[in-house]
């Protein structure tokens, strides 16, 4: 284990306002880009590397991670030493002031950092955060609560905090899946070759197609990156539709993640054994971790079962309330490792 | 009307046509930008695009917002936003969907040297 290295894992922050939802409102999306959104990047002391728009929100890759914008629900999710939680005060003025959006709840998640001493305040520990949080979201929101969500490893927790005015109803449910020790030879396909001549843009597009990210969802339009020297990031849609992967490839702290919302009711359901699948061949990773919001017991049930059946082993099954803002669900899981024969 | 150095507008199916007629008639590269004006990404590349005209004199640039003119994007099957079209002689030869600084100039320059 390297004594310092990139810090893969994200922390994300999820904020939705009020909002009237005739067809085609626009709302947090006629945000002005350089006024608003560059500002408020500009806090979390990340830029935009690329992005694209369609009828139902805009996509951006970030130099750390990404931001989807919707008419009335903002989510970003920074790596690195990113001061995600500084977006939450811009957010909320420009909200207000430029649109008249008030916030009703506000989202924060984060597994445990590989480097916990390398992040600055106010993600020196989860304390810290939450105490921020406190100070600074409105006392509107006055559903509050904040977690730990243990693993049978003391290094792996899963932390999340939530303040709710009240509890929308059919919310779509948020996968998150983080994944370490990830297989050498196939986090290599996120290394660039030296002086490739390439673009970050097509070099991510070749990475796309050959991991065969392409395939987890074959009709979703990607927009895609590759770091130099190495790693990777790419947002998908598809419809209201999205789902994200970043990439950090290095031996020693090698890191990915896939986080996608999933629905029951019609044009946002997702075969969560293919995505399952398709997601533990591109990394084979050591240890995995899978939250889920506001599922069903069912959904934890498959989930567990498509990661076994990928010859994996749960761990530890956690679940938590939380005040109008439905439940969460934590499970890790670690491969079984054959020693003569590696599991296909 | 300064034609070379700026992105041009295209506010009706006429002007869309008399634009790639007169591309067409010169020989030039053609690069359209799809955008709609409720599109955040859209807005982030615009700084760019106006650049990269300044910057590639020989290549038209349009402009088309896919709501004013709806049924030339239905035409040229726009679904993401912004979309750039490369057109050479009425034909499409490339095409990049999204924000994509170093592929737009990338590209441009690709089309640009092929013609030379």
């Amino acid at each position: 284990m390297a004594l310092s290295g990139f810090e893969g894992f994200e922390k994300r922050l999820e904020l939705h306002f009020f909002g009237d939802d005739p067809f085609h409102y626009l709302g947090l999306r006629s945000l002005d880009f350089d006024q608003c959104i560059n500002q408020t990047l500009q806090a979390v002391q990340c830029t935009v590397v690329s992005a694209v728009g369609n009828s139902f929100f805009d996509a951006y890759v970030l130099s750390e991670s990404s931001l989807f914008v919707y008419p009335t629900k903002i989510i970003i999710k920074t790596c690195g030493t990113t001061q995600l939680l500084k977006s939450i005060q811009p957010l909320i003025f420009y909200a207000d002031t430029q649109l008249g959006l008030t916030l009703r709840s506000c989202r924060y998640t984060r597994g445990s950092f590989i480097f916990p001493s390398s992040q600055p305040f106010p993600h020196t520990s989860f304390k810290d955060e939450v105490s921020y949080l406190e100070d600074t979201l409105p006392p509107t929101l006055h559903n509050r609560k904040a977690s730990i969500m243990p693993s049978n490893s003391s290094s792996h927790a899963w932390h999340v905090f939530t303040a709710t005015y009240y509890q929308q109803p059919h919310k779509p449910y948020t996968l998150e899946i983080c994944m370490t020790d990830l297989d050498p030879i196939l986090a290599r396909k996120f290394f660039r070759p030296r002086n490739d001549g390439k673009t970050g843009d097509s070099a991510g597009k070749e990475m796309t197609e050959f991991t065969g990210i392409d395939q987890i969802n074959q009709e979703a339009l990607i927009c895609d990156f590759a770091f130099d020297p190495c790693g990777y990031s790419m947002n998908a849609m598809h419809g209201e539709w999205y789902s994200t992967i970043h990439v950090t490839p290095e031996d020693g702290y090698s890191y990915a993640s896939f986080e996608c919302v999933g629905s029951t009711i019609n044009g946002m359901e997702i075969d969560v054994p293919h995505v399952f699948r398709k997601v533990i061949q591109i990394f084979r990773p050591g240890t995995m971790s899978v939250s889920i919001t506001s599922a069903g017991g069912d959904l934890r049930r498959t989930v567990a079962s498509a990661v076994e059946a990928m010859g994996f082993k749960r761990r530890s099954c956690a679940m938590d309330e939380f005040p109008e803002a439905g439940s969460v669900v934590f499970q890790t899981f670690t491969a079984i490792r054959r020693k003569k024969k590696e599991v296909n | 009307m300064a034609e070379e150095g700026v992105v041009i507008g295209c506010h009706s199916v006429d002007e869309w046509k008399d634009q790639l007629k007169k591309a067409e008639d010169s020989n030039k590269l053609v690069v359209v930008d799809f955008t709609a004006s409720w599109c955040g990404p859209c807005r982030f590349i615009a700084p760019i695009v106006a650049e990269f005209a300044k910057k590639f004199t020989n290549v038209a640039f349009l402009k088309v917002d896919v709501d004013e003119l709806k049924t030339v994007a239905e035409e040229w099957g726009i679904e993401a936003m912004p979309t750039f079209l490369f057109i050479k002689q009425g034909k499409l030869v490339d095409k990049v969907v999204g924000a994509k600084k170093d592929e737009l100039q990338s590209t441009i320059t690709k089309h640009v040297a092929a013609a030379a």
